[in-house]
């Protein structure tokens, strides 16, 4: 399949390869191999960040990693562009086997030291990637916001913690863990200029 | 975010259901959440991608949806392929798995509680209790090849357990344990050729129902073992087992 514009290798996962990863997932619904090389490739790097960002052991993120692409793989069929990106329904997929892995397998004892740990995690995010534009929007948007804001976020989604959780962490009711969730994503969601 | 806990995203699913308001503001918050995984982006070990290619050309793929009834061919798409493999697609769809696991969680006990001459209504709650309480659980009374067993612990109370040999996992629970002397609590083990193993200490009981413990790793000819042990348990199973199942 030639007609897939595959993304050189200094461009970022993302955007702009938006439409791109649509089409691929179209061709690899019909079990186009090539088609599925192109995914990974667009996919891989936010799908193993966010995945490790959220599982942490580095062997047991590779794993997830690749259920992830699997399940790719095996259900591109069914994704619906009326619903949502692509882009979005890969990193959902990812991000949820990313929280299964660590609900499931890790002890609370373990998740209450990691939390300890966790505390402004986007710095640590920030640091561990290479330079690129997204990423420098990302985290301009994210400083954007508010403390208890950018904490729950960064908490609920980069640490896998349930509302409740992220709550008794912050020390806040978790109504106000919820409040505060929504006003950032939709913060971030203008920030990002996110359109769809 | 996946920030939700199982019943309140059914609820929130039902919510939604009825509402285009909410869904559009969904669609688009959840675009603005992949985002954030790009800020996270990493490039993994190359060796991954000869792996991943090789798993999906030995994968089959699920044909193109075109019964409506998405939530029965996932389950169907599930039995197909026994392991941990869980279809997952949008999060409607995904929540009517979630209830239909449930459902099909309950039904399992009922049946293992019918199969088993089990009329023991606590016995039957606590399970549908561990059942709720994770999707781990879950996952284990609902596997294909679940077996239920119950045993008497020394001392009074009794046990209720689950097993997957495919999942190499179990679900204890237990029921009317008697509290210990001392500081001492009671301390779950594997005991087997492959090596004794601690599970953990079990959770203080509530209303006289302790657990659900999830046991994983089991290994042919395990036991699964109690022992009196004092605060944080012991390294080896030390005293007089009060309670040793052959698994």
């Amino acid at each position: 399949m030639t007609a897939i514009n595959r993304p050189g290798p200094g461009k970022g996962p993302l955007p702009g390869t938006g439409g791109d990863l649509a089409a691929c997932l179209r061709l690899v619904a019909r079990g186009d191999a090539d088609a599925f090389d192109a995914v990974y490739d667009l996919v891989v790097p936010s799908v193993f960040g966010i995945v490790r960002r959220v599982v942490r052991d580095p062997a047991q993120s590779e794993e997830v990693t690749q259920e992830v692409l699997l399940e790719v793989w095996r259900n591109a069929s069914t994704f619906d562009p009326g619903r949502g990106s692509a882009t979005a329904w890969v990193m959902m997929l990812a991000h949820r086997r990313a929280i299964d892995r660590v609900r499931s397998v890790q002890k609370e004892s373990e998740r209450e030291r990691r939390a300890a740990a966790a505390d402004v995690p986007f710095d640590e995010v920030a640091e561990a990637v290479e330079s690129s534009l997204e990423r420098e929007r990302v985290r301009r948007c994210l400083r954007s916001l508010t403390g208890l804001q950018r904490e729950s976020v960064t908490l609920a989604y980069y640490g896998g913690y349930t509302y409740d959780q992220v709550a008794s962490l912050l020390g806040v009711p978790p109504g106000t863990v919820k409040t505060r969730m929504r006003d950032a994503l939709i913060r971030l969601r203008d920030c990002l200029g996110v359109t769809s | 975010m996946d920030a939700i806990s199982a019943p309140d995203r059914a609820r929130f699913e039902r919510h939604l259901a009825g509402c285009a308001e909410c869904a559009r503001e969904i669609t688009s918050l959840r675009e603005a959440t992949a985002r954030l995984a790009a800020a996270a982006a990493v490039p993994p070990p190359p060796a991954l991608k000869a792996r991943v290619m090789a798993a999906a050309a030995a994968t089959r793929q699920r044909p193109p949806a075109a019964e409506p009834e998405a939530a029965a061919r996932g389950w169907r798409a599930r039995g197909w392929r026994a392991g941990t493999w869980r279809p997952r697609t949008w999060p409607g769809r995904r929540g009517r798995l979630a209830l239909a696991a449930g459902a099909l969680a309950t039904a399992a006990v009922a049946a293992a509680a019918v199969v088993f001459g089990l009329s023991n209504g606590s016995m039957h709650d606590q399970l549908t209790r561990a059942q709720a309480s994770s999707q781990q659980v879950a996952a284990v009374l609902t596997a294909r090849d679940a077996t239920m067993m119950t045993g008497a612990v020394k001392g009074g109370g009794t046990v209720t357990i689950v097993m997957s040999h495919a999942r190499r996992e179990l679900v204890f629970t237990a029921a009317d344990l008697h509290a210990l002397p001392g500081a001492r609590g009671y301390q779950l083990w594997l005991i087997g050729p492959a090596g004794d193993r601690a599970v953990s200490m079990l959770p203080p009981g509530r209303h006289g129902m302790t657990g659900p413990v999830i046991a994983a790793g089991l290994r042919p000819g395990d036991h699964l073992a109690l022992t009196a042990a004092p605060p944080g348990g012991t390294p080896y199973p030390a005293g007089p087992m009060m309670l040793d199942v052959v698994l």
